[in-house]
């Protein structure tokens, strides 16, 4: 799958690294650790974050997640393409919930089933130096 | 160079003789093309109907620019564009201040400026700071199968014409009021031929083969705007939400428009100077322009630190990065705040303020923040002008003035703007912006920095190697400090271009934080009525 070749070694956890247009801590909720796992529906390539969609069954419901990510810009950067994850991929992630309680998260690990890591975007702020 | 431009002129007067069409005297710039450099506007009714068309509510009529008439859309297309017609006043993209695509930018009724380098044609707009950047150095575009409101311009001289291919837009945009529309495979080739120094003929050929049963062509003249110097900002989308109450006034930090409350702070007191810095040695054996200036042209990334997550050094907030602290003056590192301004930075951090950021609604970052968002800048140094073009899209235009900042004024002290007036000149090798009549709406970074329209900046970008910059900023704001502070942060060259950030059109995260404000604005009402 062509993922296989998108996927770095080099494991940064999306939370922080994002570029960031507003306010992380102010949108979600520290206190709502949030463990999914389920199929992509869409990635959506946007500014100034782009979001994957995912399929989650909870109590028997299925409802569909947005899941927060860097910007298009910076996954172009890392040579991402739109089609890189297609729908149906079957993904974990961890992540926090919206403080409004709305099925939106911003994720701090996203894996494949086999383990591997989903590396999805950064920003040439990253980590800032110590 | 003198010599070249001299040999440009007999190669023209040359051919003039033979072509009397030709033997209006063009200005040209140093490499010998006609120059473009000014300030220009469409005259033309194109942006509400490319069509000749009768007078509707909030639409003038007028003259057709179409070759031929009309535009030959395939017949589904001929439906779609009525049905567009029909809903435009909630269908049209641009009456959501969504970015208009090439070629409507190009003759909405708000004035653009041009800027021309070899390697670069510059065009600013004044309509929300939308700028177009088109290469005309054979470069191929960096980065495939994007697709973008504004597409990807690339740019070559056909004789004294500039033609320049756009292509990547998306199927969001029309080209005018009236609905006319267009797919994702459309092409545009534009046709810029100066007719005289005041005159531009604008041209724009259209291909789409899934909406037009064949290509078709409009043109218009583009005027010089000989009676304004600069062009200021409308910025759509901020001017709706504050009109509509969905982004409130601050008193105490927004200029006092007036009709709005005056500010509850009173007169700012006389602030002592700032510190000493110190030095920074420009670099020896720079490269350097034909006016022996440095060449500070290129794409910029801000080695920040996190300062977009505050200018004082702090540790990881959940979510909120850490930061490196780019404070310089005062030694501390910390900013110099009065205490109520320091009560307000703490109050910024609560999740119920992340709605009040500007950049949250996806408005302009303001001076100095532009400089050390996480996303690059484009620098561009046009004859007279130092041009930053930020891709979370917007622009600074620097005039160049000759000397010290003593001639020229800035602007009328009430007319206030998202990214201030900025004029700038050399100090030996180092580029110095002096920045006034700011708006007082931005925020320094997302923990909420505060700054007040009262902010006075003066930046130094010191050249120290080639595509190395100490960038520096003093700000000096009576209202909110009590003495200058001074940030420095490195600004490195890349190789890459620009992209397009479209903030507002894709924001998924504003009712969000929306929710977050008006669920803690609810809960204190209870918690009044209770008393």
């Amino acid at each position: 799958m062509r993922i296989g070749n998108i996927v770095l070694v080099m494991v940064t956890l999306m939370t922080g690294t994002l570029l960031a247009h507003h306010s992380f801590t102010a949108e979600f909720d520290q206190n709502k650790p949030v463990k999914l796992s389920g199929k992509v529906t869409e990635m959506k390539f946007s500014n100034p974050h782009s979001w994957i969609y995912l399929d989650v069954e909870t109590n028997g419901k299925m409802v569909n997640w947005a899941l927060e990510t860097g910007s298009a810009n910076a996954l172009i950067r890392r040579g991402w393409k739109k089609t890189d994850l297609p729908a149906g991929t079957v993904l974990l992630v961890d992540g926090w919930q919206a403080r409004n309680g709305t099925a939106t998260a911003n994720v701090s690990s996203v894996t494949f089933t086999d383990g591997r890591r989903l590396f999805a975007g950064s920003s040439n702020d990253a980590a800032p130096q110590k | 160079m003198f010599s070249r431009s001299m040999k440009a002129l007999f190669a023209f007067s040359a051919v003039a003789v033979l072509a009397p069409a030709q033997q209006i005297k063009l200005p040209r710039t140093a490499d010998g093309k006609p120059n473009l450099q000014g300030i220009w506007q469409a005259r033309s009714r194109a942006a509400y109907d490319l069509e000749y068309h009768a007078a509707k509510l909030g639409m003038p009529p007028g003259k057709g620019v179409v070759e031929g008439g009309t535009i030959p859309y395939q017949p589904w297309a001929a439906a779609k564009k009525i049905e567009n017609f029909t809903n435009r006043q909630k269908a049209d993209p641009v009456g959501q201040c969504y970015f208009p695509g090439v070629p409507r930018i190009m003759y909405m009724e708000f004035p653009f400026q041009i800027f021309q380098t070899p390697e670069h044609v510059a065009i600013t707009f004044e309509w929300s700071q939308v700028y177009r950047l088109i290469y005309t150095n054979g470069k191929a575009a960096p980065h495939e199968g994007i697709d973008s409101w504004m597409g990807d311009s690339r740019g070559h001289w056909d004789g004294d014409t500039l033609v320049v291919e756009v292509k990547g837009q998306n199927d969001k945009t029309w080209f005018d009021m009236a609905g006319d529309f267009h797919s994702d495979a459309l092409l545009v080739t534009e046709r810029f031929t100066m007719l005289d120094a005041d005159t531009i003929r604008y041209e724009a050929t259209i291909q789409d083969p899934k909406v037009f049963t064949k290509t078709w062509k409009i043109s218009m003249p583009l005027e010089r705007q000989k009676n304004i110097d600069r062009i200021l900002e409308y910025q759509c989308q901020a001017e709706v939400e504050e009109a509509n109450g969905a982004f409130e006034r601050d008193p105490r930090t927004w200029y006092p428009d007036p009709g709005a409350p005056p500010s509850p702070l009173g007169k700012p007191a006389l602030m002592p100077p700032g510190g000493a810095l110190p030095e920074v040695k420009t670099g020896a054996n720079l490269r350097r322009n034909a006016d022996g200036k440095p060449d500070l042209t290129g794409y910029y990334s801000a080695n920040a630190g996190g300062a977009n997550y505050g200018l004082e050094k702090h540790g990881r907030d959940f979510l909120t990065p850490g930061t490196r602290g780019v404070v310089i003056d005062p030694a501390d590192g910390s900013l110099p705040y009065q205490p109520w301004a320091r009560a307000e930075r703490v109050n910024r951090e609560q999740p119920y303020r992340g709605y009040d950021d500007p950049t949250a609604h996806c408005f302009v970052a303001g001076v100095p923040r532009s400089m050390y968002v996480p996303s690059p800048v484009q620098i561009l140094q046009p004859p007279g002008y130092v041009v930053m073009l930020f891709e979370r899209m917007s622009w600074r235009i620097i005039p160049l003035i000759n000397g010290p900042l003593d001639g020229r004024a800035h602007i009328p002290d009430n007319v206030r703007l998202w990214q201030g007036d900025s004029v700038g000149h050399w100090e030996g090798d180092t580029l110095v912006v002096d920045t006034t009549n700011l708006n007082g709406k931005t925020w320094l970074n997302e923990v909420g920095d505060v700054v007040s329209h009262a902010e006075h900046v003066v930046e130094h970008f010191i050249p120290t190697a080639d595509g190395k910059i100490t960038y520096r900023a003093t700000v000096t704001d009576p209202i909110v400090y009590t003495r200058p502070w001074t940030i420095e942060i490195p600004l490195n060259r890349g190789s890459d271009e620009l992209l397009e950030v479209a903030c507002h059109e894709d924001n998924g995260d504003l009712q969000h934080l929306k929710d977050v404000r008006d669920e803690y604005r609810a809960k204190q009402k209870k918690g009044n009525q209770a008393r």
